[in-house]
């Protein structure tokens, strides 16, 4: 049995390693046309994704909430703690709630006096998170929220309520693709508050992005509020996005606003497509009377 | 003789079933976010050892099939890992007289190497074609993680499907003394 095995392999083997160097070389030549055309490779993606995911739902909810059950159940003996403190610390807020209250108070009549409208193009859609990356080198969550029916669109804003989580990345018709902004791939122009300095907040994978060109780090301070600039025109400027902290490796970094360990609902901000100025500027002067004589000339003509 | 095709066929399905359920598993959005330390890459991890244990299990053709579809769920660069782990897995076939007869610890120091091997392909060819790639201690402390993981793959895929490596004497060829 072993001879007769060998003399069939004798005509397999060539023909087989034959077919495994085809099957490398087309699996190398689609990562070299993804590195090509990104974009519609990442299209194509998405597509998959959006087609696989949202219809693993069924499975994936139970699960992930059975298991959100456990965690809440080992965190009962933190909770004895946890309550007094919250006590405490609502006894705070409700001094700062009072004040809120009469701030909001002034603000709404001073808004009325002054006849200021509000930008009403800055609506939410709210969306469940769907899954993750599953890769633990890519910050990227799922939204079932998508292009066809929630109008979803690349590039816009996602916060979780408290603060800038990431920006759309990725649109499919039932999902969409949510890079964090501690993603290695992401870049976010910020202003750091109060000194006015602009930054580019820059993900590493860590849980602290950094901070980079700064003009004058001598100005930032650990604790400074962050909030994006809108350079660039595809965010909308002064979200809140977390506040400055000096890192152990001496770079400046930022703790998120946002809680990234409980990210469950999202809200996209729908941005309005940013107005790009594409007329240089006119000569400013009298106003020419139009030359009536030409025109009629050239309809003739 | 259709009884042993269907065997192996049922086999295959297994394996395939069993990385949906690892992908899937990655997917959960339980702690979405940065995390400390990046988990092992089980499903290499899988393919790498059921190859050893028995190739007919895993084609070259299903290998592949499922490693693109990984790669696109998992948002990796499509297709480069996956050329990478077939010739990883060719390789484990050609040599697989000496991994039948290798003791365990030898074969685990083999595949260590060649998952070694294709992560550092992979990073390579990454850097020459531009491709922003995660930090180098992420991506050793990974590694490291991967290859310890690897006997509890081993005994998991005997445990639950016994799956073991064909040896000499076996006459029917699915590990079982007959």
């Amino acid at each position: 049995m072993a001879r007769q095995s060998g003399n069939q392999e004798d005509f397999v083997r060539p023909i087989r390693r034959l077919a495994v160097g085809c099957l490398v070389l087309v699996l190398i030549a689609i990562f070299i046309l993804w590195r090509i055309d990104s974009p519609r490779a990442e299209r194509l993606r998405a597509q998959l994704v959006d087609r696989v995911v949202p219809s693993m739902d069924w499975a994936m909810v139970p699960v992930t909430e059975t298991v959100n059950l456990l965690r809440g159940f080992q965190s009962y003996a933190a909770l004895q703690r946890q309550n007094r403190e919250l006590r405490d610390e609502l006894q705070r807020m409700k001094a700062w709630k009072e004040a809120a209250l009469q701030l909001g108070q002034e603000n709404a009549k001073l808004l009325d006096l002054n006849n200021v409208r509000l930008d009403p193009a800055l609506t939410v859609v709210t969306g469940q998170v769907l899954a993750d990356s599953g890769s633990p080198f890519r910050q990227s969550v799922l939204l079932n929220v998508g292009g066809a029916r929630d109008g979803i669109k690349d590039g816009w804003a996602v916060t979780d309520g408290l603060g800038l989580v990431g920006r759309i990345s990725g649109v499919g018709k039932r999902s969409s693709r949510v890079l964090m902004l501690t993603d290695s791939a992401s870049r976010v122009p910020v202003t750091i508050q109060p000194s006015g300095q602009r930054a580019v907040l820059s993900g590493d994978n860590s849980a602290l992005p950094i901070l980079e060109f700064i003009e004058a780090p001598e100005e930032v301070r650990p604790g400074d509020r962050v909030v994006s600039s809108g350079d660039g025109g595809v965010f909308p400027a002064g979200l809140l996005v977390g506040g400055v902290v000096l890192a152990r490796d001496g770079r400046l970094r930022l703790r998120l606003a946002a809680d990234y360990e409980r990210l469950e609902f999202l809200r996209v901000l729908r941005s309005p497509p940013a107005e790009s100025i594409n007329a240089p500027a006119g000569l400013i002067g009298p106003v020419q009377p139009v030359p009536v004589e030409t025109a009629e000339e050239a309809t003739d003509g | 003789m259709a009884d042993r095709t269907s065997h192996i066929w049922s086999y295959r399905a297994t394996f395939v079933f069993l990385v949906a359920v690892v992908v899937f598993v990655q997917l959960l959005p339980l702690r979405p976010g940065p995390r400390g330390i990046p988990g092992p890459d089980v499903i290499i991890l899988i393919a790498f050892s059921w190859i050893v244990m028995r190739p007919d299990f895993v084609p070259v053709a299903l290998l592949a099939g499922v490693f693109l579809l990984a790669d696109l769920l998992l948002m990796r660069p499509p297709g480069l890992w996956t050329a990478l782990v077939v010739l990883g897995g060719e390789f484990l076939r050609s040599r697989q007289a000496q991994m039948r007869a290798a003791s365990f610890v030898v074969e685990w120091a083999i595949v260590g190497l060649l998952i070694c091997a294709v992560t550092v392909a992979y990073a390579l060819i990454l850097m020459v074609f531009g491709v922003p790639q995660p930090s180098l201690g992420l991506t050793i402390l990974r590694l490291l993680f991967t290859i310890l993981c690897y006997p509890l793959v081993v005994i998991l895929a005997g445990r639950a499907f016994g799956l073991r490596k064909v040896r000499a004497g076996d006459q029917d060829g699915f590990g079982q003394r007959s």
